[in-house]
């Protein structure tokens, strides 16, 4: 195991295995600060602003067998104009799609500020040999993607070869170069905090720009929780290295409130500056529907349908 | 013995709750004085999200099986009727009056029941037209409805704003002011009768708190107003109704057949002869 310094690692070998091992994380007081958080009173404004917010952090996600080239346009149209009867609603950060549909998605952002992320890497499961995994990714940045989601070698990393899953996503950065690339962690095959923060760190110190929770495809995908540990190795690993990555929280984020939550506790814990698509997103697909909804609400005083906003 | 008093709750989704505001309202009967919850405008917005997900599983649930569950709640209340007559009897009501009451309620939900496989047949049609196709009427649930009770205290009037839009396939949110004793021991039957969790919520309090909320929340299809109410208050729903098109019907006709059309929806298709 020697220290290789490759195109995009943060940070070498020998120095992970150090902040990996002193990963220790105290759940009870972790559950109680997560929650306290929770409880915070957000008036009206303020509310009306953080959902704003929360719409142009959202990456709207489609990740379907079914998706189709009319499927993509739909949203892609939805992702520009959320809600077309309100200028005043921001377009959402990016449209997240399979790498087959990059080229449609691409081509129908035009040159709206929307960008095209594309999972990659054999998501959600990534068991494939790594060939595949470049080849993949390969494809989908040749297609125009902006931004790669992949996921992280969870059979390596649950057998404890650390090693791999980090030579893995630095290898994955390589292909990416500055391409902008998202290491969904899957906190749900995970499980435990510790492992959480572990793959946090790896992910991190590979070049990771932004670490994500989940693919989506779990019946267990983000909590606050798992936000709150990757929050602190975010800030950890900032404090060591120098370098500022983001979080995506993605899976189960289904209400406006919930998403409003999540904010307070990245305001609170990390700072307003990383209050910005650059360095926090939602991937979504039911959520900005909601978010759409509640802005509405707060306008008119009036509780809305969701048959009266954009499909997609 | 220990005297045990029951602590009346709205009934949402399937399960009994407080008021999310924690207020109650009193209500003095002859024999005690009852605490009841006074739904606030968050709960309204639970019970419509409640009630549309009802809509989708009662709307969808065979005519068949609507028919039985409806049955099923005549059952219940047949083997509640004591205790329905000795709440009525507290209302103030002489014992020949409550039970006639309970009677006729029972009776009408077997003839709503019996209705539940066949108001389509009797309300939809076949449209006469000169041409080589079949141009056919079919009458579709409406959706969502919320109720308010009469102010008469009756089982009976309860029933009839409730029966006619469940047995087409609408899911409903019965609001009580008066009836409210009453319609939250009605609740418990409807827990005992099968009826999907959603289909049909019950709330009671004071009607002017959530009025605005009511005629304003989209996702309410329709408001239907047994009661009668001044002109500005109506007007005022009226107005709130129009932003979402919400269909206003106040003092709906409860007899016979005319009584589910309010809750209908007419989709008409055509289809060719074949020759």
């Amino acid at each position: 195991m020697g220290n290789i310094k490759t195109f995009g690692a943060s940070m070498q070998w020998s120095n992970v295995l150090e902040m990996v091992h002193e990963s220790r994380i105290d759940s009870v007081g972790l559950n109680e600060r997560v929650n306290s958080l929770a409880t915070r009173s957000i008036k009206k404004d303020s509310k009306l602003e953080a959902l704003s917010m929360v719409v142009s952090m959202c990456d709207l996600t489609t990740l379907e067998g079914e998706d189709t080239e009319g499927k993509i346009s739909q949203m892609v149209a939805k992702a520009i104009k959320p809600n077309p009867l309100d200028n005043s609603v921001p377009s959402v950060a990016a449209v997240c799609v399979y790498p087959s549909l990059v080229g449609i998605a691409k081509e129908k952002v035009q040159n709206s500020n929307v960008k095209v992320a594309a999972v990659s890497s054999y998501f959600p499961s990534g068991q494939v040999p790594m060939e595949s995994k470049l080849l993949d990714t390969k494809y989908a940045i040749d297609s125009g993607a902006d931004e790669i989601d992949i996921v992280i070698n969870r059979k390596a990393f649950l057998e404890g070869d650390y090693r791999k899953v980090y030579d893995e996503i630095v290898a994955l950065k390589e292909v990416c170069q500055d391409v902008h690339l998202k290491t969904i962690l899957e906190v749900g095959d995970l499980k435990t905090y510790e492992n959480i923060r572990k793959a946090s760190l790896i992910s991190l110190a590979a070049g990771s720009d932004f670490i994500k929770t989940s693919t989506g495809k779990l019946s267990i995908g983000s909590s606050r929780q798992a936000c709150y540990v990757m929050l602190k190795s975010v800030l950890d690993f900032e404090s060591e290295t120098g370098v500022k990555a983001g979080i995506k929280v993605a899976g189960g984020i289904r209400d406006a409130k919930d998403a409003i939550r999540y904010l307070v506790m990245i305001n609170e814990e990390m700072g307003s500056d990383w209050l910005n698509p650059e360095s926090f997103r939602f991937g979504a697909s039911s959520l900005l529907d909601d978010v759409l909804k509640q802005i509405k609400k707060l306008k008119t005083g009036a509780y809305q349908a969701g048959y009266y906003f954009p499909r997609g | 013995m220990i005297d045990i008093k029951k602590t009346y709750k709205n009934y949402v989704h399937g399960k009994y709750v407080r008021s999310e505001s924690g207020k109650t309202y009193t209500k003095e009967l002859k024999n005690e004085v009852y605490e009841l919850p006074l739904t606030s405008k968050k709960d309204i917005r639970d019970a419509v999200t409640s009630s549309k997900d009802g809509y989708k599983k009662w709307s969808s649930t065979t005519p068949y099986l609507r028919m039985q569950i409806l049955y099923r709640l005549s059952e219940m209340i047949e083997g509640n009727k004591e205790s329905y007559v000795e709440l009525l009897m507290y209302h103030g009501l002489t014992k020949q009056k409550a039970i006639k009451d309970i009677d006729e309620s029972i009776q009408n939900i077997v003839w709503f029941a019996g209705l539940a496989d066949k108001w389509e047949q009797l309300a939809g049609n076949l449209n006469p037209v000169s041409e080589e196709y079949f141009n056919i009427s079919h009458q579709n649930p409406i959706g969502v409805i919320f109720s308010l009770s009469g102010s008469d205290v009756s089982l009976n009037e309860l029933l009839m704003s409730i029966l006619p839009s469940l047995t087409v396939g609408c899911s409903v949110i019965s609001y009580s002011e008066e009836n409210s004793v009453l319609a939250l021991k009605f609740a418990e039957d409807i827990n005992n009768s099968d009826f999907p969790s959603g289909s049909l919520n019950i709330l009671t309090g004071k009607f002017e708190n959530i009025l605005n909320d009511v005629s304003k929340h989209v996702e309410i299809n329709l408001v239907a107003l047994h009661k009668e109410l001044g002109n500005d208050g109506l007007k005022a729903i009226e107005q709130n109704a129009s932003e979402s098109v919400k269909r206003i019907v106040s003092q709906p006709s409860i007899e016979g057949l005319s009584s589910i059309l309010p809750y209908l929806e007419t989709k008409t298709v055509w289809h060719p002869k074949g020759t």
